[in-house]
């Protein structure tokens, strides 16, 4: 299928160490985008095989957030790489079983219905902020209690729909189960914006979970199931999770067919859509806010200033510049899950750069649900009363106190 | 040249360590190994028997003190970002990794003076002191991934050196621990010169003499007025000959940098373009810095100078986001080179300044003779060449002429009357040249100073002294 030719480029200089979140962990060049392309190289001529432990244990300590394609200046493809990488090993050797367990789960609609519906009941009974924490278990009700939505929904409806591009709203798996709120705020300030939103039933997860484990056939069939269900009836289809914007725009790659090319053309992050609107200016929300990039936007979408264009939407909001806000945060699909140690160190980094933040921001805003759960489970496990919210959110809850809603 | 890991290390060893620094901070499997095995100058591969990641100035000591008890051969390593195969262990040798000591110890903004451990990244160290409006100026094109402690054994330049001094000129004092696991003080914090200038002796040591482990920086101003030149010329010629017209004006550019045709359409080509014609045969990025007033009268020196010697176009960038896009493609341009084809070997020689325009002539012909792509990007301001031979390795034809051309361009270097290094060391890569740069004598003297801080040769061995050269390798003491 694939092959390492997107690794060609490197010319071993190592400018992408300090850009590695990993490396930047443990300052081991094993744990480096530069000794990782060691690694891969080892594995294409066969002088590792998939299954050594230490080439699987670096490899899999990658987040795969791409941090090192920006600061490489030769254009190492190194996301393909890693991506042909994981195939491979996963093709010969088949993926952990926790990885294995855990995608399982992503795979069937009923399993990860009943799944997080659980978690949506737990949050809902207020048990996840109440056993919020640190250590590993405390930090995943963490994870769960950030999903809540950062303000009590106000009963609003978006205006009439006008005669605008239409819009398919990508419902995905966890966004459609723990975030049902930004879901909301994605129809509403598109509305806003002259976007008629259109459900579209029958659509599961988007497969990027899998697709970044090596399960590249777990991620087409979940992608087919998709592109069938969706079709080619709208203008555009948006996303408002980075991870699955990231896969559904590289459908094209994934499944190799014409239709899929087609449909990948029409993706576009909710923040892409409204940025293009301007978008609408709402009402005054005067909080503090440091805008956090997730990596799946700013580098597998390099959607950059949109995001920011929709904060700066809001009037009286101020935002502020969070150092590293281009790095990881150590979230990354599954890895917070199958590799806690070193999520927890890359973590810490992002925790500690919004600790020393004057004035600590009310909220972190990111378009990622990944992020937010990572980042918000961090701050409650810090003690730190910042919280974490979608920037589709914020600019939903200043359409409401703008009177832009019925 | 892979040299496979031999049994003189020995799982014991490995223990002895795992228990002074934590076995996760000792690695001993393959594909770890394999991650070092090689610096920033693809040319150059070996394996290393262990690697070390200690986490403190006390582990380092413990270390060394270990590694002499047991007559273990060591090499130390910070980002692996050099470019002469120098931080490169044998089989039998331990790595001995820095990057863990990453602290900025002090700041003092009132005497200009920092204390780092030797992990730091240059480009960090700069970025912690920009708020007392102070930065450390040595700038490696490396300077967002190298550390300092590499900068010190190296003594690496960059291009703001041609005004200021490559990094001896930066550094006061030093805390080293020496091969047998003692601590040594060297300087003081105010660089006071009485005594032999032992810290003078330590820079540029490439790792033979010892670790340093505290080093205290001088820091300078930033300058109040910066203003980038950026010249396009049609001839490499002319470009040269505005180099030694600036320089004959009396005017000491804080940087003066060259990049040729063939450098210029790879960095183009990079997300670090600098907008540049790529039909250019030559761009020089001329810096200019200090008082408001100075640097506009230079600058009305410069510019007509830069035309009279035949640029077509001469842009004047002032803005901060407009001098740092010129610098990035300019600082990116061995990296942006990887586009060119799958290996590069990056040179460095220097040459008296007059000698430049020949010299380019005869690396052009080397190129023709041989039929490899040679990309010059240099600090023309100092004679100091990088030629930049792109190849694959996997062509055995591409790699000896590798070979050849670096040999030939070398000795052409020595022939003009320049030297085989300006900022890049000699490692592994130029020990074959050291005879024809030195007299036997000089040699000799060398290795007899190395003795004074090694006298079992333990620390990189192998490095800058071709074998048979020092007395002890002569006798066959070792190796």
């Amino acid at each position: 299928m694939g092959d390492f030719t997107s690794l060609d480029p490197c010319v071993h200089c190592g400018f992408c160490l300090p850009a590695c979140p990993t490396y930047l962990a443990t300052r081991d060049e094993a744990d480096s985008p530069r000794g990782r392309i060691v690694l891969m190289r080892a594995l294409e001529r066969g002088d590792l095989s998939a299954d050594d432990p230490a080439l699987r244990q670096h490899l899999d300590a990658c987040l795969g957030c791409r941090g090192c394609e920006p600061a490489c200046p030769s254009g190492v493809g190194y996301g393909r790489g890693l991506e042909e990488a994981r195939r491979r090993i996963a093709a010969s050797v088949g993926l952990r079983p926790l990885a294995r367990l855990t995608l399982g789960v992503f795979g069937r609609s009923v399993a990860w219905r009943t799944a997080f519906g659980a978690g949506r009941w737990i949050r809902d009974l207020g048990l996840a902020k109440l056993l919020a924490g640190s250590g590993r278990a405390r930090l995943g009700f963490g994870m769960l209690a950030a999903t809540a939505p950062g303000r009590v929904r106000q009963p609003t409806l978006a205006p009439e729909a006008g005669t605008g591009p239409t819009v398919a709203l990508f419902r995905g798996c966890v966004m459609d189960t723990l975030f049902g709120h930004v879901h909301d705020a994605t129809r509403r300030t598109l509305a806003v914006n002259g976007y008629r939103v259109i459900e579209v039933p029958g659509q599961g997860c988007c497969g990027a979970l899998h697709d970044h484990a090596g399960d590249q056939e777990g991620a087409a069939r979940l992608g087919r199931a998709n592109l069938a269900a969706i079709g080619e009836t709208t203008d555009f289809i948006v996303v408002n999770s980075a991870g699955c914007g990231a896969l559904l725009k590289d459908y094209g790659h994934l499944l190799g067919t014409e239709a899929a090319r087609r449909f990948a053309g029409r993706v576009r992050d909710v923040t892409e859509l409204l940025a293009d609107r301007g978008p609408v200016t709402g009402g005054s929300l005067p909080l503090d806010v440091a805008y956090d990039a997730p990596c799946h936007l700013q580098h597998a979408q390099q959607v950059q200033r949109q995001p920011l264009a929709v904060l700066g939407a809001i009037p009286g909001l101020r935002v502020h510049q969070l150092p590293g806000s281009d790095r990881c945060c150590g979230s990354a699909g599954i890895y917070s899950l199958v590799e806690p140690a070193m999520s927890r160190m890359v973590l810490d980094d992002k925790i500690e750069a919004i600790r020393s933040l004057t004035p600590r921001p009310d909220f972190i805003a990111t378009g990622n649900p990944g992020c937010l759960m990572q980042i918000g489970a961090g701050l409650m496990a810090a003690g730190l009363a910042t919280r974490v919210a979608h920037p589709v959110e914020l600019l939903d809850w200043s359409y409401a106190a703008g009177g832009r809603y019925r | 040249m892979t040299t496979s890991p031999t049994p003189a290390l020995t799982a014991d060893l490995l223990g002895a360590l795992s228990r002074l620094v934590g076995s996760r901070w000792v690695r001993h499997r393959p594909a770890e190994l394999a991650t070092y095995a090689a610096d920033g100058l693809p040319t150059h591969e070996s394996r290393p028997g262990l690697v070390v990641l200690p986490g403190s100035r006390s582990e380092v000591a413990a270390v060394l003190s270990l590694l002499a008890e047991r007559h273990v051969p060591f090499v130390p390593r910070g980002a692996g970002t050099g470019l002469s195969g120098g931080a490169l262990a044998g089989g039998d040798a331990v790595l001995l990794t820095l990057t863990r000591l990453n602290r900025i110890l002090r700041i003092d903004p009132a005497s200009r003076r920092a204390v780092v451990e030797p992990g730091v990244i240059n480009a960090h160290l700069s970025q912690a002191v920009a708020r007392f409006g102070l930065q450390y100026v040595p700038d490696p094109s490396s300077q967002t991934a190298c550390t300092i402690g590499g900068n010190v054994a190296e003594n690496a330049g960059g291009p703001h050196c041609l005004k200021y001094g490559v990094t001896t000129n930066h550094i006061t004092a030093l805390e080293v621990i020496l091969p047998d696991g003692s601590t040594a003080t060297l300087g003081s914090p105010q660089g006071e010169p009485w005594g032999p200038d032992l810290v003078g002796l330590f820079l540029g040591s490439e790792g033979m003499f010892g670790v340093a482990v505290e080093i205290t920086v001088r820091l300078e101003p930033t300058p109040r007025d910066i203003r980038t030149l950026f010249a396009e010329f049609t001839q490499l010629r002319a470009a040269s000959s505005a180099v030694s017209a600036i320089i004959a004006s009396g005017i000491v550019p804080a940087a003066l940098e060259m990049m040729d045709q063939s450098c210029l359409e790879a960095v183009e080509a990079s997300i670090y373009a600098t907008g540049a014609r790529t039909d250019a045969a030559a761009v020089l990025l001329v810096e200019l810095d200090g008082a408001p007033e100075a640097v506009a009268a230079e600058a009305a020196v410069v510019e007509p100078l830069l035309r009279a010697n035949g640029a077509r176009s001469v842009t004047v960038a002032t803005s901060e986001p407009d001098r740092a896009r010129l610098w990035l493609g300019r600082k990116k341009a061995f990296g942006a080179l990887g586009r060119l084809a799958p290996d590069l070997a990056v040179q460095d020689a220097v040459v008296p300044r007059s000698a430049l325009p020949d010299l380019l002539d005869q690396i052009a012909a080397v190129r023709d003779r041989l039929g490899i792509r040679i990309s010059n990007v240099f600090h023309a301001g100092d004679g100091n060449l990088h030629p930049c031979i792109s190849f694959d390795r996997r062509d055995p034809r591409q790699a000896a002429a590798v070979v050849t051309a670096n040999r030939e361009i070398m000795e052409a270097c020595l022939a003009a009357g320049g030297s085989i290094t300006g900022e890049h060391g000699v490692g592994s890569d130029k020990r074959e040249y050291m005879p024809r740069a030195f007299q036997p004598a000089a040699l000799d003297l060398m290795c007899e100073v190395r003795r004074v801080f090694d006298p079992d040769g333990r620390a990189n061995p192998g490095k800058v002294f071709p074998a048979n050269v020092c007395r002890e390798w002569r006798r066959g003491d070792r190796q």
